[in-house]
C-alpha cells in the first residue's frame, strides 16, 4: 500500500521534471499560438493548479479507481489500459509459460549431464539468452521466419481482414476458442508464437541457470540415492524426487521473470506492432502524457506486487514447510 | 605488531581458500570472455586507425550489400556500416564502465551508510531502493529519459537511476552481516575507529560480491543503453550508436545488414561481460550459479 503511494509519487515527480510543456506536446501548431486554447487545455487537465493540489486531486481520483484522462488519446487512462492490457497479457503469459517449460527442461538436462559437453553447451546457450538484445533478436527472427522462410505471418495480432472473436477476455486465442472460431484461433496463434519466443529468450537463459543449480543442490541427497537403490527408473527419480524438491527455488524466479517480460515487451511490441501496454507506455513517455505514464507505471507495479505475492503462495504450496503468514 | 595483524589474519580465514579467484582465469569461458572484451577494448582505443571509412561520411552508394569494399554494406545515407559498428564501441564501452563505476560508488556509499548506521537512515534508503525495484527497469528508465528529454546523457542518467539500488542492497547486507562478525568486533575492541573498521575490515570483504555484480551489470548497462537508444530516447542520429543503428535497420527491414551487424556487436560485448561475470561468480561463490558442481558427496 505504502509502496503504491510511493509509486504514484515517483511517477508524479518524474513527469513534473519535464522541461517540455504538455500543452506544447499535445496541442497542434495552430492551437499553441492561441493563448485561449492553451489556457483551456491547462484548465481542462488541471495544469493551472499548484502541484500539491494536482497530486491531491490525482490521488483522490485514484481511490475511486479513476486514473485520469490521457492527454494524447483524450480518453480515460483506464479505458486505454483495458484495451491494451489483454494484448500484453496474452503475449506475456504465453512467453512466461514457454520460458518455464523450456528453461526447466534445459536446466534439468544440464544438471543431469553436469560437467559434460551438453552441460557446457547449455551454459553458453543460457548465457547467450541473457546477453541477447531483445529488440535485435526480434528483428532477426522476423527477418528469418517471416521474410525469408515465410513460416509465420508478420506483425500485428491477426491477419489483415480477420476480425477477432467476440470480446470476452480480450485474449484473442481464448476468445476464439470460446466462440469456437478455429480459423481465428489459428491466425492468432501464428501471430503469437514468434514474439512470445523472442520475449522468452532472456527468461529461458535465466531459468536454465536457476534450475540447474537448484537440481544440483538436491540430486545427491540420500533419499534420491534411496529412490535409485529401490530400482526406480532414472526418469522417475529425476522427475518425481529431484525436480519436486528443486521446484521451490525455481518458483521464486517467477517475479523476476515477470519483470523481465515487462521490460522486453516494450521493445518487442514496437517491432511486432503488437498493440499492448509496452507500446502505450512508450508513446506516452515520448509525448509526455502524464496521466498515461502514471497509469501504466502504477498498473505494472501493482501487477508486479501481485505476482510476487502469488509466487509466495505457490512457494508455500510446493514446499509445505513454508507457511504464508 | 600482533595488534595490527589480527584483523588481517581473520579476514583471510573468512575468505575462501586462497587462489580460488585465480582459478577463474583458467576456465575456457573466462578466457573467451577476456579475449572478446579485450578485442573490443582494443577496437575502441584504436578505431581511428582501423575503421576504413569516416563513420559520418555520407556517399552516393546507398544501401549496398556487404562486399569487399564495404564488409558490412552501407546504410541509407551511404555510410559504411562496418566503420560505424567499430566506432560504436567508443560510445557503448566507456559509457558502460562509467555507468557501473558511478552505480557502484553511489549505491556502495548509500548502502554502506544504511548498513552501518541502521535506524531511520537505513529505513529511508531501503524504501528508496524498494521504489526503484517496484518498476520494471525499462519503464522507469523510459520515464526518466522522457522527462529529462531524449539524449545520450539523459539515457545514461536514467540507467544510473535504475542501477544503483542493487549495489546499495548488496553492500548494506554485507556491511550488516560483517559488522557483527567477530573479527570486526575484535578490531573495535582493540580501539579502532568505526571508520577504520569500515574501510580496513569490512570493505575488502564487500569487494568480491560487488565485483561480480558489477561485471554482470556492465553487460546489462550496454543492453539497457542500446535499448533506450533503439527506442529513440538515447543517442540521436547521426551518432554511430549500436541501438539506434538497429532501429534504422527496422526501418529498412529487407536490408538485413543494416540492423544485423550492430546487433551482433551488442551481443558479443554483453556476452563477453557475462562470460567474465559468471566465471568470477563461480570462483568466488561455489554454491551459486554454474559452480555448483554436484560432486558426489
Amino acid at each position: 500500500m505504502l509502496l503504491g503511494v510511493g509509486i504514484t509519487f515517483v511517477a508524479f515527480v518524474l513527469t513534473e521534471l519535464v522541461p517540455g510543456d504538455p500543452a506544447a506536446a499535445n496541442l497542434g501548431q495552430r492551437a499553441i499560438a492561441d493563448p485561449a486554447a492553451v489556457q483551456a487545455f491547462r484548465e481542462h487537465y488541471g495544469l493551472d493548479k499548484p502541484l500539491p493540489v494536482q497530486y491531491a486531486v490525482y490521488l483522490q481520483h485514484l481511490v475511486t479507481g479513476d486514473l485520469g484522462q490521457s492527454e494524447q488519446s483524450h480518453r480515460p487512462v483506464r479505458a486505454d489500459l483495458s484495451e491494451y492490457v489483454p494484448a500484453t497479457a496474452e503475449l506475456a503469459v504465453t512467453s512466461i509459460l514457454l520460458a518455464f517449460v523450456l528453461g526447466i527442461t534445459l536446466g534439468v538436462v544440464a544438471a543431469v549431464r553436469r560437467n559434460r559437453l551438453t552441460d557446457q553447451v547449455l551454459r553458453v546457450i543460457s548465457l547467450g539468452g541473457i546477453s541477447m538484445p531483445t529488440f535485435w533478436l526480434a528483428l532477426v527472427a522476423l527477418y528469418v521466419f517471416f521474410f525469408k522462410l515465410g513460416w509465420v505471418p508478420g506483425s500485428g495480432r491477426l491477419d489483415p481482414g480477420v476480425l477477432p472473436a467476440p470480446h470476452v477476455t480480450g485474449l484473442y486465442t481464448v476468445d476464439a476458442l470460446l466462440a469456437g472460431q478455429l480459423d481465428v484461433l489459428g491466425t492468432a496463434l501464428q501471430h503469437l508464437i514468434l514474439p512470445a519466443f523472442v520475449l522468452a529468450a532472456y527468461n529461458v537463459g535465466l531459468l536454465t541457470r536457476f534450475t540447474r543449480s537448484a537440481v544440483l543442490e538436491v540430486i545427491n541427497n540420500d533419499y534420491v540415492q534411496a529412490a535409485r537403490a529401490k530400482g526406480l527408473p532414472e526418469r522417475t527419480v529425476v522427475l518425481r524426487h529431484v525436480l519436486r524438491a528443486a521446484l521451490p527455488p525455481i518458483i521464486t524466479v517467477g517475479g523476476l521473470a515477470f519483470a523481465n517480460v515487462m521490460t522486453g515487451t516494450v521493445l518487442v511490441e514496437s517491432i511486432f506492432a503488437w498493440p499492448g501496454i509496452g507500446q502505450y507506455a512508450f508513446h506516452s513517455a515520448t509525448t509526455l502524457d502524464l496521466p498515461a505514464i502514471m497509469g501504466v507505471s502504477l498498473f505494472v507495479a501493482i501487477v508486479y506486487i501481485v505476482v510476487n505475492f502469488v509466487v509466495d503462495i505457490l512457494y508455500g504450496v510446493v514446499d509445505p514447510r513454508i507457511r504464508v503468514t | 605488531m600482533s595488534v595490527q595483524r589480527l584483523p588481517l589474519r581473520f579476514r583471510i580465514s573468512l575468505r575462501r581458500t586462497p587462489g580460488t579467484l585465480g582459478s577463474a582465469w583458467t576456465q575456457p569461458l573466462a578466457i573467451a570472455g577476456m579475449i572478446l572484451a579485450g578485442a573490443w577494448i582494443l577496437i575502441a582505443i584504436f578505431v581511428p586507425l582501423i575503421a576504413p571509412y569516416d563513420p559520418l561520411a555520407q556517399s552516393s552508394q546507398l544501401v549496398l550489400e556487404p562486399s569487399s569494399a564495404h564488409w558490412f554494406g552501407t546504410d541509407e545515407l551511404g555510410r559504411d556500416v562496418f566503420s560505424r559498428v567499430l566506432w560504436g564501441s567508443r560510445l557503448s564501452l566507456p559509457l558502460a564502465f562509467f555507468l557501473v563505476a558511478m552505480a557502484v560508488a553511489v549505491g556502495g556509499i548509500l548502502g554502506g551508510i544504511a548498513g552501518y548506521f541502521g535506524g531511520w537512515v537505513d529505513e529511508v534508503i531501503m524504501r528508496a531502493t524498494d521504489l526503484v525495484f517496484a518498476f520494471p527497469t525499462i519503464i522507469l528508465a523510459m520515464a526518466v529519459t522522457a522527462a529529462l528529454g531524449p539524449s545520450l546523457r539523459n539515457a545514461v542518467l536514467a540507467v544510473l537511476v535504475v542501477f544503483w539500488p542493487s549495489y546499495a542492497r548488496v553492500v548494506r547486507g554485507l556491511v550488516m552481516s560483517l559488522g557483527q562478525a567477530d573479527y570486526v568486533s575484535a578490531t573495535r575492541l582493540l580501539g579502532a575507529s568505526s571508520r577504520r573498521a569500515l574501510v580496513v575490515d569490512v570493505l575488502p570483504n564487500v569487494a568480491g560480491p560487488v565485483m561480480v555484480l558489477a561485471t554482470l551489470d556492465l553487460g546489462n548497462a550496454v543492453l539497457l543503453l542500446a535499448g533506450l537508444s533503439f527506442l529513440g530516447l538515447g543517442a540521436q542520429p547521426p551518432t554511430p550508436e549500436w541501438g539506434s543503428m538497429v532501429n534504422t535497420g527496422t526501418q529498412y527491414f529487407e536490408r538485413w545488414w543494416m540492423g544485423t551487424f550492430p546487433g551482433f556487436a551488442i551481443l558479443s560485448v554483453v556476452l563477453a561481460f557475462n562470460f567474465l561475470g559468471d566465471s568470477l561468480r563461480d570462483a568466488l561463490d561455489p554454491r551459486s550459479s554454474w559452480a555448483v558442481q554436484g560432486r558426489d558427496r
